[in-house]
């Protein structure tokens, strides 16, 4: 599933270089910067479980879970920390200090203070794309708003799978989901004419 | 012009529009008139005074996304290369706006 959701992830950065080679227009190149990053941490994340998944859980390679894992939530905290980044900087021109001085400078391994962070900034973004799709009223609009909102539900799901396994499975479903939709935001808008 | 352009236009010309956004402000009047448009209508489509908006159909020119035709060059059309241009940036609209970025 990560596999997918890293080639969909790849496919929007492409898609926002594309547009910042034609515009010249910073916020595409932050949107380029952030999904390359995301595509990245999934591709590592998925790497090292495949490992672990291949090697039977051997006891030398369990570590790789974990570092995936970890790699993988730093990758994704400045990713939506850039997205957070572009949104503030459209509504008030904040600079590039303001919230490299607000990043956590602190990292965690898996568990429940990574996920509220990854939350925290999904809830913000998905905020974000509901004020646009409030007044743009897109389909693609609504896409995006529904691409985030279902990562935000994968991130409760997997800081419920902290407290209780089943929700591993939902968590991965919820995260898929949230990339097809961008998926079929970016059909969408190249098949526009 | 939809509803939408409009209100993307009225929101730019609200404040300091890039060269970028100028560019393509010209090129969508021209493509609105029916690809031949005279400097007067891209003046007041494109809200620009008559000085700028001789510098910037140079510029178009030279990058081959406009051509001159008519009586003394004072008509204005899209060449094959500008309406592939504005395809093209649609879609980076509608990708950016998506998101709610403007561009």
């Amino acid at each position: 599933m990560e596999f997918i959701a890293f080639a969909i992830a790849i496919s929007v950065a492409y898609q926002a270089l594309k547009g910042f080679r034609l515009s010249k227009e910073r916020t595409l190149l932050f949107l380029n910067l952030s999904f390359s990053l995301l595509g990245a941490g999934l591709l590592i994340d998925s790497f090292s479980n495949a490992v672990v998944l291949l090697a039977r859980f051997h006891r030398g390679v369990i570590f790789l879970s974990a570092l995936g894992y970890t790699i993988n939530f730093i990758v994704q905290v400045f990713a939506y920390g850039i997205l957070v980044f572009a949104y503030l900087q459209q509504a008030r021109g904040v600079t590039v200090g303001t919230v490299v001085a607000a990043l956590p400078i602190a990292f965690f391994e898996h568990n429940a203070i990574t996920e509220l962070i990854l939350i925290f900034l999904l809830v913000y973004i998905s905020a974000q794309t509901a004020i646009n799709h409030s007044i743009s009223k897109t389909t693609n609009s609504l896409l995006v708003f529904g691409a985030f909102t279902s990562l935000v539900v994968s991130h409760v799901f997997f800081l419920l799978f902290t407290l209780a396994p089943i929700f591993f499975p939902f968590a991965h479903v919820a995260q898929l989901f949230g990339f097809l939709l961008l998926l079929g935001m970016l059909l969408r808008v190249n098949q526009s004419r | 012009m939809t509803a939408g352009e409009q209100n993307t236009a009225a929101k730019h010309s609200s404040k300091y529009r890039s060269q970028f956004r100028i560019y393509v402000d010209i090129m969508r009047v021209i493509q609105r008139e029916s690809n031949q448009a005279k400097p007067t209508r891209i003046l007041y489509g494109a809200n620009l005074s008559h000085d700028r908006l001789v510098k910037y159909l140079e510029e178009l020119k030279t990058l081959g996304v406009i051509e001159a035709s008519g009586t003394d060059d004072r008509v204005y059309s899209l060449t094959q290369k500008g309406i592939e241009f504005l395809n093209n940036f649609r879609k980076v609209e509608a990708f950016a706006g998506a998101f709610g970025f403007r561009i």
